[in-house]
This record gives structure tokens, C-alpha cells and sequence, in this order.
């Protein structure tokens, strides 16, 4: 077990230097997406202002803990560029012309091989930025931040990518099925869009759907709760729980997927 | 005339091969709607309000949001961007298709199916939420409404194709052209109503042409403008110079054009 993750750590080295490499080739395009990551959670920060103008807190939390929800968003992101992201939305296009028989054919597992073949560091560098700077700036103004809920908030962000990984899975493995279908990563894009808003507006049936089934409360609210001191040693277990349901359920739906894929080339 | 009904024939039938992508495009964005609406539904449920807005006002102008995007809003600049970047423009120059008209046209076509499934989607939404829509009480605000989202169509299209047109300039523009979409979104009024926003923004929403998108036809729906008629005379204004923008940026691009890659 433990020369398998040493082997694929030294392997994820190798790919993240390779992706370095390519990144630094196009060096003006690297700047122009971290100006334009900055822009838009400036805007989703805007809105959020625009909102606090007019009500006090939403669904309790104030404007302050607010930032944190939008940062804790932004720093998932960039672990997920760092780790998987980019590898799903290429998937279409290996699966069309059929340059996704190369993961089948190497000895790592494919799934990871897609992953750590299209790391990137510029897609989201702005938004992880942004990221830590609104957490720690959403901290500094809060009252009752204590330095313990700090390693928990490490450990439910890792949480909240394995749900983010798990989700994008178990959609993305829709296009073996459905050979034309980028499309499926608008439902991940918004899926992290929304997963901005505290998770307790949701009510009734809706907080169901929005933990279990469709995980956007996890994604953010629960990190930015351990850091706000709302969350309670109950939730937190349940939380891990669903985190690597969805990464077993993830992995299970995507290796059945796999074995209907027909190679579109050759 | 004639030829570009052909082109509507067959581009509609290449969006239904579509259909698939359809539905989750729908289902990702009703997602975010539906998101807003427990948003708003969680703020008016500890008694607090946002701005002049009544819960049912807000709900609905959501739910037009979610119509509006997929009606009005163009996206074809994407496939105008692959067209000029991988030389295929080329083959347009020796046709005689109007390359404006072309793209109105795949436009309006490749449209229809979505805007169907559209107003399906938000019906059942409206169904769940339908103590909080609200409908208008008199014809002609119904009238105004169909006529400020045709125009609106119109509109968005130039403003899509203008983007489009910059590719002649700058070959990296999809970076550029997402920001530029982002930036019309939030002064369109597609993310929050115009009016919320603190006054400098609300001011500047004022003198750009975005505004007649999203914020212009629901406000109408939502019967708070009394009388419409001056604002679709500046609307009709903007659509003629946008429309020269078009026609100017396409002829100096033509100009320019290098047929790379072909």
C-alpha cells in the first residue's frame, strides 16, 4: 500500500513539473487568467455586498462569515485544478477521437492517470489567491475564531474534495454512455457556483437533496462552519461520512463505466 | 431570403442530434435558480426584505432570469471565435451568405429547441413555487414584455457578434470574451436586479445597453415601469449603433483576415 502512494506522489511530481513547463510556455495567457479568476470572485464578492446592503445575516451568517464561505469555494477550486479538475474536461475530447485508450493501456489506474495527464496551476492560481486572502481576511473579523478549529477546517476542505472528486465522477462518467456531452461539466460548474451559499437556507426537502444527493452544502459550509465555530462534532462525522460515500460511489460508477467505453479510433 | 430559411431548417436540425446537452444545461442552471430561490425564501423568512422587492416579486424575476438566458442571450460567438481562429472564415468569403445574416440566422434556429424546453423546465418550477409567482394584470404589459425580449434578442446578438468580431484582432480572445460575458451578465441584471445595487452602479447600469436584456423586460413583467414607451425608443437607439458596430467591425476585419491554418 505504501510503495503504491510513494509510487504515484513521485509519478504527480513528474506530470506537475511537465505541466509547469507547459504553463510557463504561454506566459501572457497564464497572467491574463489569474487577472480574470481575481475578476470574477470579485464579483461574487460584490454580490454578496450588494446582498448585506439591504439584510443583516443570511440564514445567520453575516456578511464577514460570508467571506469565508466564497474563499473556502475559491481554495477548493484551486486543489481541484491541482489535482482533477482539467482532467474531466478533457474527457469529452479523448473519448470522441479516442485518445482515451492511452489510460487504459498504462499501468496506473485511468483515473488518475486522466487526472494528473491535464494539472494545471494557471486555471485557477487567481481564484486560489483570492481564496486564502477572503479566509483569512473573513477571520481577522470574526469574534470567536480559536486556532483548534484550524486543522479541522484542513481536513473538511480535503473532505470537500473528495465530494467535489466524487460528484464530478459519477456525472462525468455519463459520456461513456453519451459519447457528445461537455456540457456535463455546467452541472459541476454550478454545482461549485452555488455551493457559495450557507447551506442553511436549505429547507425541508430541499436540505436532504443539498447534502446527500446533489452535496453542494458540504462542499463549503462545512469547512467555513468548523472556522465560524457552528459546527457541531455530529455534522462534522456525518460530513466525512458523505465524503467518502461519494468517493466510493464515484469510483464504483466509474470503473462500471469504463467497461462500456467503445475506443472511437483506429 | 430564401437560403436563409434552408439554413434555419437545417441548423434546427442539427441542435435536436443536441437534445442531450440540452437537458443538462437546463438542469445545471435550474439548479442555480433553484439555489437563489431557497436564498431569498431563507432572508424573507426572518422578516428581513431586500430593497422594494415583495418574495413573490423576487422569485419571479428569478424564473424570468432562468427564460431569459436561454431566449435572449445569444452564444454563437463561441463557434464565430473557432470559425475565424481556424481559418474556416475562408470558405465564407467565396458564398454568397452574408456572414452577419449566417450567424442571425443559426442564432435565432439553434435557439428554438432550447427556448422550448426552457419555458417546460420553468413551468415546472412555477408549479412548486406557485404561491410566490406573480403574474401581470393587463394585455399591453404582457404586449410590452414579448416586444422588450424580441428586441432583446436582437440586441444580445450583436453585442455576441461584436465580441465574435474581435478574434480578427486578437487571437487569444476566449479569455477576454468570457470576461466581457461576465461583465454584460452583472449589468444586465442577470446575477441581482439592478435596482439593488448601490446607487454609482445603479447609475452606471443606466448609460450602458445591457441593462435592456434582463433588467428592461422583467421590470416591465413586474409592472414597475409605468410607461415603457421612452425606454424602448433608447433600446431601438442602441440596437441601430450596435448594429453599425457589427457591419463596420466585420468589413475592417475582413480586411485584416489572414486565413490562418487554411
Amino acid at each position: 500500500m505504501l510503495r503504491i502512494i510513494t509510487r504515484y506522489l513521485r509519478l504527480y511530481k513528474a506530470f506537475l513539473f511537465q505541466s509547469l513547463k507547459e504553463d510557463m510556455t504561454y506566459r501572457s495567457n497564464f497572467l491574463t487568467l489569474v487577472v480574470m479568476d481575481i475578476g470574477l470572485v470579485s464579483i461574487s464578492v460584490i454580490l454578496f455586498k450588494v446582498i448585506y446592503g439591504h439584510v443583516n445575516t443570511i440564514a445567520g451568517w453575516t456578511f464577514h462569515q460570508s467571506i469565508i464561505l466564497i474563499g473556502t469555494v475559491g481554495i477548493v477550486r484551486e486543489m481541484a485544478y491541482l489535482t482533477f479538475r482539467r482532467g474531466f474536461l478533457e474527457l469529452g475530447n479523448h473519448i470522441r477521437t479516442g485518445t482515451f485508450d492511452i489510460f487504459m493501456v498504462r499501468p496506473i489506474a485511468s483515473n488518475l492517470h486522466l487526472a494528473m495527464r491535464h494539472l494545471s496551476l494557471s486555471e485557477s492560481l487567481g481564484e486560489g489567491i483570492t481564496g486564502i486572502v477572503l479566509v483569512v481576511y473573513g477571520i481577522l473579523h470574526l469574534n470567536n475564531w480559536s486556532w483548534i478549529s484550524f486543522p479541522l477546517y484542513i481536513l473538511l476542505l480535503f473532505n470537500s474534495l473528495m465530494v467535489y472528486y466524487g460528484f464530478s465522477l459519477i456525472i462525468n462518467s455519463i459520456v461513456f454512455w453519451v459519447v457528445r456531452s461537455q456540457e456535463l461539466n455546467t452541472i459541476i460548474y454550478f454545482f461549485m457556483e452555488t455551493s457559495r451559499y450557507p447551506a442553511d437556507i436549505y429547507r425541508g426537502i430541499g436540505k436532504v437533496i443539498f447534502t446527500f444527493i446533489i452535496p453542494i452544502g458540504i462542499i463549503a459550509t462545512v469547512p467555513a462552519s468548523a472556522l465560524t465555530g457552528r459546527l457541531g462534532w455530529d455534522f462534522a462525522i456525518l460530513s466525512l461520512i458523505i465524503g467518502i460515500s461519494f468517493l466510493g460511489i464515484g469510483l464504483f460508477v466509474w470503473k462500471m463505466s469504463i467497461e462500456h467505453y467503445s475506443s472511437a479510433s483506429g | 431570403m430564401k437560403k436563409y430559411i434552408t439554413l434555419f431548417h437545417i441548423n434546427w436540425q442539427n441542435s435536436l442530434q443536441y437534445r442531450f446537452s440540452l437537458f443538462v444545461y437546463i438542469g445545471g442552471y435550474s439548479l442555480y435558480i433553484g439555489v437563489l430561490l431557497y436564498l431569498w425564501s431563507a432572508i424573507y423568512s426572518e422578516g428581513q426584505s431586500v430593497g422594494n422587492y415583495t418574495l413573490s416579486q423576487l422569485t419571479t424575476y428569478y424564473i424570468l432570469q432562468l427564460m431569459i438566458n436561454s431566449i435572449i442571450f445569444s452564444y454563437v460567438s463561441w463557434d464565430v471565435i473557432d470559425n475565424i481562429k481556424t481559418g474556416n472564415f475562408s470558405n465564407f468569403l467565396t458564398k454568397p451568405l452574408d456572414y452577419y445574416m449566417y450567424w442571425f440566422t443559426i442564432n435565432i434556429s439553434g435557439k428554438m429547441l432550447e427556448s422550448i424546453f426552457i419555458i417546460i423546465t420553468a413551468g415546472i418550477i412555477s408549479f412548486f413555487v406557485s404561491d410566490y409567482i406573480s403574474f401581470p394584470e393587463h394585455l399591453s404589459t404582457k404586449l410590452y414584455f414579448l416586444a422588450a425580449v424580441i428586441l432583446g434578442i436582437i440586441l444580445a446578438f450583436e453585442l455576441d457578434f461584436c465580441i465574435g468580431m474581435i478574434t480578427f484582432w486578437l487571437t487569444q480572445v476566449r479569455t477576454f470574451k468570457y470576461m466581457l460575458q461576465t461583465m454584460i451578465l452583472f449589468f444586465a441584471g442577470a446575477m441581482l436586479p439592478l435596482d439593488l445595487f448601490p446607487p454609482v452602479l445603479t447609475k452606471a447600469a443606466e448609460f450602458l445597453p445591457f441593462r435592456y436584456l434582463v433588467y428592461f423586460p422583467i421590470s416591465i413583467y413586474l409592472g414597475k415601469i409605468e410607461n415603457p414607451l421612452p425606454s424602448f425608443g433608447i433600446l431601438i437607439v442602441w440596437i441601430l449603433i450596435f448594429f453599425i458596430l457589427s457591419r463596420v467591425l466585420m468589413s475592417r476585419g475582413i480586411k485584416r483576415y489572414e486565413a490562418v491554418g487554411a
